[in-house]
């Protein structure tokens, strides 16, 4: 790392090192944020991975054979895959009508998609269980016709959709605002339907926000804890996503299978990582070719 | 194909853009609108591209009303201020745009494109540029592009926003004479958008000054320039002198200055403004028998076929421009600091507005 460093100041040109801080600064300033990193990122996930394999890559594997991991896997699995085109849905929708349309109450739209990050998730399943819960609004009229949400998967569903629905929002507004309507405009005076309009004109120039997007609402809908565990029941092998799983696994003591599903889920954290810097690499790579 | 503006209003909340606009623009004709920012020029554009809707009136194109058609339907082209083009495609895919969007039953084949295509980019003098980004371009590139691209739908109006609002002012003088010749070529009825009289002047057929959502007048270059029809065409044509005086009698009086006004101007007795052009003012040694405005010499620049100097008033300070020809310069002989006596050839004379 240190020898890194000192090759880009000698790199640099005479100006840099008059305004850049003292070597010793950023040397001290580089090791914090290293040892933060490692302390508090690097050793837990450590940590993890050594867990789950501490009696061997059978017992490890096995974890993931077990009905009940099998369950919680797809469930988590069925949660995303519904959030997530609703996600979509919704955070082009809501970027479209607040960038390209003046409407009474944007301001109030724009506070109101911020919600699910300003409020606990333990909160945000509480308002479930209390409008569709037995004793909630909505209960008594749910329970006589038989449509069960809290303690089942529509609620887990709900849940999950409530806490990420700002992700493709939050990523497109900014840039479509940034953008403006005049391509859209030019593309509709050439005669182009807003179908054609919104494939052939505004997709392209969002998609790269639009991936990100999705990927943070993705890792965030598989590793919700707090909303979904309030709706959840904890009903083993029906009602538990991966993360209720590994805490249930864990009350336990049963370490390894614990350890195990937690991997899984850092690995997707890992993916997901990974996914983001690609996005990002390869979307300043595009608008880099795209320059004199 | 003919436009025609009827009775149009447009009110943003309670903001009035447009008064009850009327405007005819003839077949093949290029049209200014000219105007300060804010006077609704481009409003009135944008309504007749159907971005917008007028609050009330219609819009006629060839004397067949379009105020409700879609804004894709009207056959016009549309240049855009900022150029709008589509930044990720190419310059060859922005200029095909508006063909490869038509329905199945009237889009060209892809070797007709093809072909239209690369006959514009030739009419645009960008043959090379066709697999470029706009972002490789220069301003100047790009506005030609944008123009390409509005007239590959072959439209019966073409439309343009500022078109060289946001080009350096070389650039902008070829282009100015460069869409004259297209347009002399091609013929297509065209409207342009511009807060420079400059540009209004020298490229339109016809100019229409605008100020705060009125048209102030209607009429060809020489006629706007020559005969304002109100002291803000006047002001807004640029490099006028204002002179506050009195009427009385069919009589002006300016300082120590007093003219006849032309017969029937029918401006009532009372505090009056006169404007006069500064190639429009004589210069004396004497005040002579009509009298004339006092003034002090100041800063002179003899240069080019014109001299220009600027003159202080004697009695209340106020600036006046002249500009004189090299030869009578020369009798002159005035330098700074000098008396001398100023008369306008012609003052064109406005009651004082109420204010």
């Amino acid at each position: 790392m240190t020898t890194g460093v000192l090759s880009l100041d000698k790199g640099t040109s005479r100006i840099a090192s008059t305004v850049a801080e003292p070597v010793l600064v950023r040397l001290a300033l580089i090791l914090v944020s290293l040892t933060f990193l490692g302390l508090f990122l690097f050793v837990p996930l450590a940590a993890i991975l050594f867990e789950a394999l501490k009696h061997g890559l059978g017992t490890y594997l096995a974890s993931f054979q077990e009905p009940d991991a099998i369950a919680a896997i797809q469930l988590t699995l069925l949660a995303t895959a519904i959030a997530l085109p609703l996600n979509v849905v919704f955070g082009l929708s809501a970027a479209w009508a607040i960038a390209k349309f003046e409407f009474w109450g944007k301001q109030v739209l724009i506070t109101l998609i911020d919600l699910p990050f300003s409020v606990s998730p333990v909160v945000a399943g509480l308002i479930y269980v209390l409008l569709f819960g037995l004793q909630g609004a909505l209960g008594p009229w749910l329970a006589a016709h038989d449509i069960k949400i809290i303690f089942a998967v529509p609620g887990i569903v709900l849940a999950t959709i409530f806490v990420t629905f700002p992700f493709v929002a939050r990523e497109l507004i900014p840039h479509m605002q940034a953008q403006g309507k005049d391509e859209e405009e030019a593309a509709l005076v050439l005669g182009a339907t807003g179908w054609q309009t919104f494939r052939r004109v505004t997709l392209p120039s969002i998609k790269w926000s639009l991936l990100y997007g999705v990927i943070l609402c993705n890792a965030r809908a598989m590793g919700e804890f707090g909303a979904v565990s309030v709706v959840s029941g904890h009903i083993r092998g029906e009602t538990n996503t991966m993360p209720l799983h590994v805490e249930i696994l864990y009350n336990e003591y049963n370490y390894v299978a614990a350890f195990a599903v937690a991997s899984l889920l850092a690995l997707l954290s890992l993916v997901t990582l990974a996914a983001k810097s690609l996005v990002e690499w390869t979307s300043s790579v595009e608008q880099k070719e795209n320059r004199p | 194909m003919s436009i025609d503006v009827r009775n149009v209003t447009k009110t943003f909340r309670t903001f009035t853009a447009l008064h009850e606009i009327n405007l005819h623009v003839n077949t093949g004709e290029l049209i200014a609108l000219l105007g300060p920012s804010g006077c609704g020029k481009t409003t009135l554009l944008r309504i007749l591209a159907g971005l917008e809707g007028p609050t009330t009136g219609a819009i006629l194109l060839n004397d067949q009303e379009v105020t409700d058609r879609h804004i894709g339907e009207r056959g016009v082209g549309f240049v855009f201020q900022h150029y709008a083009l589509f930044r990720h495609m190419t310059v060859f895919e922005n200029i095909a745009f508006g063909l490869r969007v038509r329905p199945r039953s009237t889009r060209p084949t892809n070797e007709t494109i093809d072909e239209k295509v690369r006959e514009l980019l030739k009419l645009v003098q960008l043959e090379w540029l066709g697999d470029r980004y706009p972002r490789q371009l220069s301003g100047g590139q790009r506005q030609r592009v944008a123009l390409a691209r509005a007239l590959a739908v072959e439209p019966t109006v073409l439309l343009l926003d500022e078109p060289f609002g946001a080009l350096d002012a070389k650039v902008r003088k070829e282009l100015r004479r460069w869409l004259r010749r297209l347009h002399t070529d091609l013929h297509v009825t065209s409207v342009f958008v511009t807060h420079d009289q400059d540009e209004a002047l020298e490229v339109a057929d016809r100019v229409v000054v605008m100020n705060k959502g009125r048209i102030e007048q209607i009429g060809t270059p020489e006629e706007v320039y020559e005969h304002p029809a109100s002291p803000f065409v006047y002001d807004f044509l640029g490099g006028v002198n204002l002179f506050h005086g009195r009427v009385h009698e069919g009589r002006v009086q300016v300082g120590d200055l007093n003219l006849a006004l032309r017969e029937q101007s029918g401006i009532p007795d009372g505090p009056a403004i006169g404007y006069v052009r500064p190639h429009e003012i004589d210069l004396h040694r004497h005040p002579g028998e009509e009298g004339a405005i006092e003034a002090l010499v100041g800063r002179i620049q003899p240069v080019g076929a014109v001299a220009r100097l600027e003159m202080v008033r004697t009695d209340n300070g106020e600036l006046i421009e002249g500009e004189v020809s090299q030869q009578q310069w020369r009798e002159l002989a005035l330098s700074t600091g000098e008396r001398v006596y100023v008369r306008p050839k012609s003052l064109r004379v406005f009651p004082e507005p109420v204010e």
